[in-house]
């Protein structure tokens, strides 16, 4: 009885790691499948990293319209100048002369300070400046919001302490200005576009690539259908479990390198933020890659051919990367949607990978994600199983009919 | 000698043949039909609030007075703010930002009503986490507006009671005030530069897929041959009549989320239809272009499919898009030349959005002009390739 068990035992891991080796032998034997498994992971964060590496633009280059050419306008136009967000390079006579240097791209915004600036100052009026911005860019916008709105505080503050000696003789300079402000950023204070971006795509490309190439390998053996060594270790007890797990290995293995390499090599290299526990991390990652498999092999049952995943799943990468809340606050994520997002394990990987790496989140306080991450594992492993099993029946029926 | 007859004739066998095919296989169904449209109703549905509004924050109040609380009132009153998570302490709301349930933290010190009846200047602290770049950004331009608010309330009240006019408080309070104006998007709506480029980039990108393996799927299923004999063995006019039905469905399809976009959804369009019409076309022809372009350079279906998508997912990231062409580095920059996407986005900006003319985005157009006739120059290889090639898995 013991020495039966010990024997399914024993040939259940043999099976195992024969379809490791088998699955591992398809995967570096395939151009196809290696440029998604290797070279991408590889190549791609490089590539993003160096697109975004110039990290968060400051001296964003404006125009100003000075109508008034006061010492007060002046004033204002050195103080936004020596605002570390932007950067005058020139001043326009009119408003379409400015929109004009935007158009040629040599500026993203202007300032228009109007004739009556400095009266109104000197009336005791509120001066209005004007501030534009170019849209075409996401960015812009809050930097010369920033620079034009510090000046103007500054400004602010020295003519109210001339203007409190009107007022309130005794009082002082204090008065003008009652309550400061100042932000503090927490985990990202470069406030870099690479640092917010690259973590989030490193892990959509583990999931993306991962359907790739599992879609690809799965449709080359349908196209092929050499399923001959599958479907015989299938017939044996606890096969297709067995298949499943040999694969799963194939690709966690490869995985486990290329993970390693994006998630802490890629970030060292660029001086990325890197806040996360080694531990935390490796624990938050195993679920997520088993996720990525078993979630690939179930949808490779669609695969009819070998370009086939291609076609379906790189278009998918946009929508995924927006879905997940990084770039798109999940709070503005309409419930239908947040709901397709679950079905997703890079919802939850991005989330949960981006806390702990950016906002040296602890595995416990990614909790909810780390569970949803297992649960996927768990169904999508449950369902993996089932395509197998549909794969490996359909093709023993094709074979039989064609033997018929 | 061939006449006139033959080549019409020819064209339309070879457009038959491939108009049958594309509506026999479910993939190319998903590719150009249900891909696009779900793409279109995602971007739209997702950014549908425009602006985020009710952004999820802590707030930390160590003050607990009549005028804190209030502070805390008028800032869940502002548009963009959400109800406040109020946490004792600040590990508290740390904590809570770090699990992912707020995006940023106003922190009200002690003694706040105290310091600022006695005018030793309080301090509002903003913590924020540019982890999420734009809600972070969002909550702290509101958290600004908040400090003047609070600023001002306190100034105005002073000054009444000294018998200040209104305009006299206004002017004292705020001497110079900062009007901001979005140019060409005056709702600072994200979704109007996000969808209107995304959507594009994602046709883009299924239109030079299918291109590519349209073409690929000759050689694969070894009928390559047979398409040329049945194009008059002529390269030009078997391409064309097999591109033909590709170029008027994803034509078609562009124009659907023109209209939905620029019409149903009133997005901001300076130029008219026609043109937004015509440079959705010039838009699927630059795509056909790449795709042959890059068969012809690679003629193995997997290895230029791969190239296909590879190249079409950075140009989101290339185009100027998502991060301004001005900040890239040279020789990003000069890369991002070889990208249609990016031509697209000139056009878009300087006929939509701003409204100028067509000789003022002839860069863009050029580019685009450009991928659809690159192609030509590699015909002859093609042909060459077309029909000695056999399909290697």
């Amino acid at each position: 009885m013991i020495v039966s068990h010990f024997h399914s035992l024993w040939q259940g891991l043999k099976d195992t790691l024969h379809i490791w080796q088998l699955e591992s032998h398809i995967i570096f034997h395939d151009a196809g499948v290696l440029i998604f498994c290797l070279l991408v992971p590889l190549g791609y964060p490089l590539l993003y990293t160096v697109i975004y590496n110039t990290e968060l633009m400051r001296e964003v280059p404006i125009t100003v319209v000075d109508q008034n050419h006061s010492a007060l306008s002046r004033e204002f136009i050195r103080k936004v100048d020596a605002s570390q967000w932007v950067k005058v390079v020139s001043s326009a006579q009119s408003e379409a002369d400015a929109q004009e240097a935007i158009r040629e791209g040599r500026t993203f915004g202007y300032l228009l300070l109007p004739g009556d600036f400095s009266s109104r100052l000197a009336e005791g009026r509120q001066a209005y400046v004007g501030m534009y911005a170019d849209m075409g860019g996401l960015l812009y916008y809050k930097g010369i919001l920033l620079a034009a709105t510090d000046a103007s505080l500054e400004m602010n503050r020295d003519i109210k302490i001339r203007r409190a000696a009107k007022f309130t003789a005794e009082e002082d300079q204090i008065a003008a200005y009652p309550v400061k402000n100042e932000e503090v950023t927490l985990f990202n204070p470069t406030q870099g576009f690479a640092s917010f971006l690259i973590p989030a795509v490193v892990i959509l490309i583990i999931q993306q690539t991962l359907l790739l190439a599992i879609g690809m390998a799965g449709g080359t053996a349908e196209e092929k259908q050499e399923y001959g060594e599958l479907i015989a270790t299938s017939r044996r007890s606890r096969g297709t479990f067995h298949i499943i797990l040999g694969r799963a290995l194939a690709y966690l293995l490869i995985y486990a390198v290329t993970s390693a390499y994006m998630t802490c090599v890629v970030p060292h290299l660029f001086q990325l933020p890197q806040l996360g526990r080694g531990a935390d991390l490796l624990l938050f990652l195993l679920p997520y890659v088993l996720a990525c498999i078993f979630f690939a092999m179930t949808l490779s049952i669609l695969m009819r051919h070998r370009e086939m995943s291609i076609m379906v799943f790189v278009v998918t990468s946009v929508p995924l990367l927006f879905i997940s809340g990084i770039s798109w606050p999940a709070s503005a994520i309409p419930p239908f949607l947040k709901g397709v997002s679950w079905l997703f394990p890079s919802t939850f990987g991005i989330n949960g990978y981006v806390r702990i790496n950016t906002m040296g989140a602890t595995l416990s306080q990614v909790r909810s994600e780390w569970l949803g991450l297992w649960a996927q594992t768990i169904i999508y492993f449950l369902t993996a199983y089932l395509s197998c099993r549909v794969i490996l029946h359909r093709s023993t029926r094709r074979a039989a009919a064609l033997k018929g | 000698m061939r006449r006139p007859y033959d080549s019409l004739h020819s064209f339309l066998t070879v457009f038959r043949r491939e108009w049958l095919r594309m509506c026999s296989r479910p993939i190319y169904f998903y590719c150009i039909i249900v891909a696009p449209l779900v793409c279109l109703l995602f971007f739209t549905s997702l950014m549908k609030e425009g602006l985020p509004s009710r952004l999820p924050v802590a707030v930390v109040d160590l003050d607990r007075s009549a005028t804190s609380r209030n502070a805390i009132r008028t800032f869940a009153s502002m548009q963009q703010v959400g109800a406040p998570l109020e946490c004792s302490s600040f590990s508290e709301a740390r904590d809570a930002l770090q699990q992912g349930q707020v995006y940023g933290i106003l922190l009200i010190p002690a003694h706040f009503a105290e310091d600022l009846q006695a005018f030793r200047q309080p301090k509002l602290s903003y913590y924020t986490s540019y982890t999420y770049l734009i809600p972070g950004s969002l909550l702290y331009s509101n958290m600004r507006k908040l400090t003047e608010l609070i600023s001002g309330a306190a100034l105005r009240s002073q000054l009444r009671a000294r018998g200040a006019t209104e305009d006299q408080v206004l002017g004292y309070v705020q001497p110079i005030v900062i009007e901001s104006h979005a140019l060409f998007n005056p709702s600072l709506n994200y979704s109007i530069y996000l969808t209107n480029l995304l959507l594009p980039g994602v046709l883009m990108l299924l239109i030079s897929i299918m291109t590519v393996y349209v073409v690929g799927s000759e050689v694969k299923e070894n009928t390559a041959r047979f398409w040329l004999e049945r194009g008059n063995h002529s390269i030009l006019l078997s391409l064309t009549a097999k591109l033909l039905p590709y170029t008027l469905v994803f034509f078609v399809i562009g124009m659907a989320c023109d209209v939905y976009l620029y019409l149903i959804l009133d997005y901001p369009c300076h130029c008219g239809m026609p043109a937004v019409l015509f440079l959705t076309l010039c838009m699927v022809l630059a795509a056909q272009g790449l795709g042959l372009l890059f068969f012809a350079l690679v003629p193995t279906l997997r290895m230029a499919l791969s190239l296909t998508c590879l190249w079409g997912v950075v140009s989101f990231s290339i185009c100027g898009m998502s991060f301004p062409y001005a900040a890239m580095s040279a020789p990003i920059k000069a890369l991002s030349h070889l990208f249609p996407l990016r031509y697209y986005y000139l056009v878009y900006v300087a006929r939509l959005l701003d409204g100028h003319s067509f000789l003022t985005a002839w860069e863009g157009y050029l580019g685009l002009f450009a991928f659809m006739l690159l192609p030509l120059l590699f015909l002859l290889r093609l042909k060459r390739e077309l029909i000695h090639t056999d399909y290697i898995p």
